[in-house]
């Protein structure tokens, strides 16, 4: 190898090792400052201490933001999960006019500034749906974030799912319901799962359109996360923010090991 | 019985199937036969119903079907990728059609065993379709189709895909049960090897056109179409034109040509001559036939059980010949080709 | 278990055909979810009294504009840092990596990490080790460079995605004959790899464009008060100002400008494609 391939190639490695700190330090932080002894996040630590872990499991808000998120994420991705497979069945299965535009249009939520979606839903649901709740407004919410995934993925099984298995079905002496009870819906099953369990964790780590949307009573973890930010960064912020990194990353896995 | 009267399908613009009008008796088979695109495939999908057609009817039995959805006609399929349901049995596989159709349940295993014995698949029953092999997979889904004892059964290619000598073994099976069975059977192929051995009637297609319907010996013999003499078989093709007489004498590229029949009689029309490779005879001396013309062989294709030999005539053309095992002729010899007059086909 | 005895007369299933369903799906998200933003333009206009567009005046003022720009400005660089990033992340990983798998999967793993907590963890990086260890934090935090590299951590991985498929279909065997027809990997970089990638690097700069401009978390962590982009001050005129209609009116004019150029591109690019790159 010449000299400038040695220097591209060297120099080539030396980026990427940048880039993938850049990439990777923030998270890396947070998961390590959440066990100092000392009060203040600090690297390099005086020791290792689960302190902060356990004042969590101690602290009422933080437990029943951790609760409403849960809640909030498990509805809404049924939620979504029903609309967002029925939707992409429609679209891969259906022919009508624009459907090339109209399936962009199912992906706006994901274009749209969630701020806007969620001072929009705010005023809509107290205003117009006469929603009291703010648990039942967040889920609302929350449905339509996390619609763009499960279409999108669902969408994406349906189109490589070979329709000779219905049609077979059909000439069997199956009606449409009944080929889609018997036929479809089993093979297309795991991946209706795993998008909702994406739908679960993208509602889990949801914070800017959830800023509007929470109440006295009904507060998620990013956004308590967000808040407890202003009186000073702590140890138990970044541990309730492993926990939130925890959460979130084994919903990823299962939803991997599902396809 | 299946009839289909003035079938057509259009897609936009484009015809795909043009006006099909044809019969098949009760339990006999009949096979589409055409190239990619000839509306075969197209034609099938309409009569189980999984396309609608533009115009025309089809009639099983007697009724017609043409507006009713594919599982209320009766019918059985057999598809190109067996598209086995991946999720069930072999078993629950062929069920499927008799759960359908409430079927009770003792029945059903009974079937089953029958079925399973039929297409000697008893040992896989509770198997699931990933785990068989090709062959086996068209097997079941043959049990799967004529399970419930349909009115029609139809194949959509289902040979294809499948090697050369799983494929023969698979013809003669399909035969074997369509035999026994005694379905009306229309089947789909691009193979002649498959229609002409397979089927008591064969219907040639081609950009949606019925071009001809036979026997399979009729078909090959006698093609009534120069798209069907072409597709069937191989031929030396000649271009000429019809001389004095009543069409039996033509001028070809190669010289004069005596026909005992043609279809084109006009006196300078122009005809297509076909010529069989197995009725090109050659010999190393003129021996006064009546078609005879002299040439040089070029090349030799041994195929084992036969070979065809190209020779190239004066005229630059170059016909093709059959001769069995390995013939001892070379490359470079000169020969005489000759051929019946009632072995020209004249189109 | 086959379900057999859901009998659906003929008339109802052929009348619930998939079209009807998609249909479903489109009103369902119009009505809930495109309705009650449009709901909020409308918002913004003074029926009645006067001049309609009044709060637009406000909306345009000097500062707003500015801030607007700001946000799109952001978008921008951010969009060219992580491109570069992106791009020479993913050729590392295509081309000379044999750890494919795993470096693709540190890419994809911060992806499911909250922002909230990326951001803050981006914020303890430079309060703490960085300027522990240097001394300095550079200037960084709360400052444009650091909403812009924040931003850019954040959002890399929706850039690597979509480079990396596109770098990863190219055929080995243009890059070889490349080769040796006698360019040197630069060249073929310059040449072959950098066009046939267009694409992806297409769509990579879509979604970072989208996602950055409309950041709100970034600039409210990382950022001061001459960082507020657009989604800030909607915020703010919202929460703190309970001024809904400046609100509205902030969120029209920035939704419009960024419809505007995603349509401009759509002609180019198919957006659809774009987003399932993901």
């Amino acid at each position: 190898m010449s000299i400038t391939n040695r220097i591209q190639s060297l120099g080539l490695r030396l980026s990427t090792l940048v880039v993938y700190t850049l990439l990777l330090a923030p998270v890396v932080v947070i998961v390590l400052t959440s066990f100092p002894v000392s009060e203040f996040p600090r690297i390099p630590q005086q020791g290792i201490s689960l302190r902060w872990y356990a004042a969590i499991l101690e602290n009422n808000d933080l437990i029943a933001a951790l609760q409403t998120s849960f809640f909030v994420a498990t509805v809404a991705s049924i939620g979504s999960g029903i609309l967002g497979s029925v939707t992409a069945y429609g679209f891969v299965r259906g022919e009508f006019p624009y459907k090339e535009s109209l399936s962009t249009f199912m992906l706006l939520p994901l274009m749209i500034s969630p701020v806007i979606t969620g001072i929009a839903l705010i005023r809509f649901s107290t205003d117009i749906l006469n929603m009291q709740n703010g648990l039942s407004r967040m889920v609302f919410a929350h449905v339509f974030l996390t619609f763009p995934y499960v279409f999108l993925l669902v969408r994406a099984e349906l189109v490589t799912f070979d329709e000779r298995v219905e049609q077979a079905s059909r000439v069997l002496g199956a009606n449409g319901t009944e080929t889609i009870a018997n036929v479809t819906i089993p093979l297309i099953f795991p991946s209706i799962l795993s998008s909702m369990i994406i739908s679960f964790v993208v509602s889990f780590g949801e914070f800017t359109a959830t800023q509007f949307l929470v109440t006295f009573d009904s507060v998620t973890v990013p956004v308590i996360i967000y808040t407890m930010r202003r009186e000073g960064l702590t140890p138990e912020i970044s541990a309730l923010s492993t926990v939130l990194i925890l959460v979130m990353l084994a919903g990823v896995v299962v939803s991997q090991k599902i396809e | 019985m299946l009839e289909l009267r003035n079938l057509t399908k259009y897609y936009g613009d484009f015809l795909a199937v043009d006006n099909i009008s044809l019969t098949i008796a009760d339990g006999e088979f009949a096979t589409l036969l055409g190239p990619s695109g000839c509306g075969k495939s197209t034609t099938l999908h309409m009569v189980a119903g999984l396309l609608e057609p533009t115009e025309g009817s089809i009639l099983i039995n007697g009724k017609d079907v043409t507006a009713k959805p594919p599982n209320e006609r009766n019918i059985g399929m057999v598809f190109q990728n067996t598209a086995l349901f991946p999720h069930m049995t072999v078993r629950e596989n062929i069920a499927y059609g008799l759960r359908m159709r409430d079927a009770p349940k003792s029945e059903i295993q009974t079937r089953i065993d029958e079925l399973l014995n039929m297409v000697e698949m008893s040992d896989h029953g509770d198997h699931k379709p990933g785990e068989l092999s090709g062959g086996q997979k068209q097997r079941i889904a043959i049990a799967r189709a004529i399970a419930f004892e349909p009115e029609l059964l139809l194949l959509d290619e289902p040979l294809t895909g499948l090697d050369r000598v799983l494929r023969e073994s698979m013809r003669r099976e399909i035969e074997r049960i369509q035999n026994d069975v005694g379905v009306t059977t229309l089947y789909v192929t691009h193979d002649q090897k498959e229609a002409l051995s397979m089927s008591d009637n064969v219907i040639v297609m081609n950009n949606g056109v019925k071009q001809q319907e036979g026997e399979p010996k009729d078909i090959y013999t006698n093609p009534q179409q120069q798209f069907v003499a072409e597709f069937i078989g191989k031929s030396t093709i000649l271009s000429g034109e019809v001389m004095e007489g009543d069409g039996m004498q033509i001028q070809t590229s190669i010289g004069e040509i005596e026909a005992a029949d043609s279809q084109v009689e006009e006196v300078g029309n122009n005809v297509n001559v076909y010529l069989r490779p197995e009725h090109v005879q050659i010999e190393s001396e003129r021996n006064g036939h009546i078609n005879e013309f002299e040439g040089k062989i070029i090349d030799i294709e041994n195929l084992g059980e036969h070979a065809e030999v190209h020779i190239r005539l004066p005229s630059g053309t170059i016909m093709i010949a059959k001769m069995d095992g390995f013939p001892s002729v070379d490359v470079g010899m000169s020969v005489y080709v000759s051929f019946e007059p009632s072995e020209v086909i004249a189109l | 278990m086959k379900i057999r005895q859901i009998h659906v007369p003929s008339t109802l299933e052929r009348a619930v055909s998939p079209r009807l369903l998609a249909l479903l799906g489109c009103c369902i998200l119009a009505v809930f979810y495109i309705f009650p933003i449009a709901m909020l333009a409308i918002e913004s206009l003074a029926f009645g009294s006067g001049d309609m567009f009044q709060v637009y005046k406000t909306a345009l003022q000097q500062i707003y504009l500015t801030i607007i720009l700001n946000s799109f400005l952001y978008g921008a660089i951010t969009t060219v840092v992580s491109l570069v990033l992106a791009y020479i992340l993913s050729y590392y990983i295509v081309f000379i990596s044999n750890k494919q798998k795993l470096l693709l999967g540190l890419v994809i793993i911060p992806l499911w990490v909250a922002y909230v907590v990326r951001y803050i963890g981006f914020q303890i990086l430079f309060i703490g080790p960085i300027k522990t260890v240097f001394g300095t934090d550079f200037g960084i935090l709360y400052s444009t460079s650091g909403v812009v590299l924040g931003l850019t951590s954040v959002l890399l991985p929706f850039a690597v995605l979509p480079i990396y498929n596109a770098l990863n279909g190219i055929d080995d065997e243009h890059i070889q004959a490349s080769r040796m027809l006698g360019a040197t990997s630069l060249t073929t970089v310059r040449t072959v790899i950098l066009p046939l990638s267009m694409s992806g690097i297409v769509a990579a700069a879509i979604i970072v464009f989208i996602l950055a401009s409309g950041s709100f978390l970034a600039a409210s962590i990382l950022g001061g008060p001459g960082q507020t982009m657009i989604a800030n001050m909607i915020s703010q005129a919202f929460l703190e100002l309970y001024n809904i209609k400046l609100a509205s009116a902030l969120a029209a004019i920035y939704t419009t400008i960024l419809l505007a150029l995603l349509l401009v591109f759509n002609y180019f690019v198919k957006l659809e494609e774009v987003f399932s790159q993901l």
